[in-house]
């Protein structure tokens, strides 16, 4: 059984990740904006875009109800 | 000699195809999750000679991953085989071989045995199986790396669909379909690590 590499260094920072990238900062704000969105979906379940849930949640969900 | 690579680097050696999308997005998000920083020879703008470039951005890798699963004849009319992902691989072997502490390479296939036959050459290498899915590759990804924090497939998997999601307000953006496109790929990139960062700071792996 082949075994994983492990990593032993740590994963690099928003702001080491960024120089890798050419994005400008506004649309860098549009994307952050997105994820914020995702965030306060995540905290409100009930909004979950349907085609984002996996098919056995909306199955148990619905049995649920 | 080149630069030491990042040790969070990987180069993405995949075919640019539309059949492959969901399989590009999984190792871009798989790879954000796992703390690397993907690429990809599209990223390189054009100018010199653009294998030099390749070259140049293999050398400033740690990691390759090497995808062989699309060994089909393109499906346009004047059906040729690719040559670039071998090219891209032969390349890199042998980089790896005058520098082994600098470079590691994986190959990764969607059917076992199947590279015996394809490229016989490659025998003794143990291609990682991610069976064409999704799920597949943010399998093979966690057998393949270890880090601290790893999170589950399911949550990586999670993060995926809603990349998937983001993907079309990005095309829009860059008036492409295409998500291999330089633009495109950076920006799947940058909020797969925004959501990488966001599984990490949400508390171990569900």
């Amino acid at each position: 059984m082949r075994k994983p590499i492990h990593l032993t260094f740590p994963p690099p920072t928003l702001e080491e990740f960024e120089k890798h990238y050419r994005i400008s900062k506004a649309r860098k704000k549009e994307l952050l904006a997105m994820v914020e969105e995702f965030k306060a979906t995540l905290s409100n379940q009930d909004e979950t875009p349907v085609d984002l849930i996996e098919p056995e949640k909306r199955r148990k969900s619905a049995s649920a109800a | 000699m080149p630069p030491l690579p990042d040790p969070n680097s990987v180069f993405l050696n995949v075919p640019y195809d539309e059949e492959f999308r969901s399989l590009y997005i999984a190792y871009i998000v798989g790879l954000c999750q796992l703390g690397f920083v993907p690429h990809l020879a599209s990223e390189i703008p054009g100018g010199d000679r653009r294998l030099n470039k390749i070259i140049k951005l293999i050398q400033s890798c740690r990691y390759s991953i090497h995808d062989l699963s699309r060994i089909e004849l393109s499906t346009t009319p004047s059906a040729v085989p690719r040559f670039n992902m071998p090219l891209e691989l032969g390349m890199t072997i042998t980089w790896a071989n005058l520098h082994p502490s600098r470079h590691t390479w994986f190959v990764w296939e969607s059917e076992p045995y199947r590279l015996l036959r394809s490229a016989s050459d490659l025998n003794g290498t143990d291609p990682y199986i991610h069976n064409g899915t999704p799920e597949g590759i943010l399998r093979e990804l966690c057998n393949a790396f270890g880090r601290g924090f790893m999170p589950s497939v399911p949550k990586m998997l999670e993060n995926y669909q809603w990349v998937n999601h983001f993907l079309e307000a990005m095309l829009y953006k860059h008036g492409t379909r295409n998500p291999y496109d330089r633009s495109v790929f950076m920006e799947l990139c940058y909020i797969s690590k925004l959501l990488a960062d966001l599984t990490r700071l949400s508390g171990p792996a569900s």
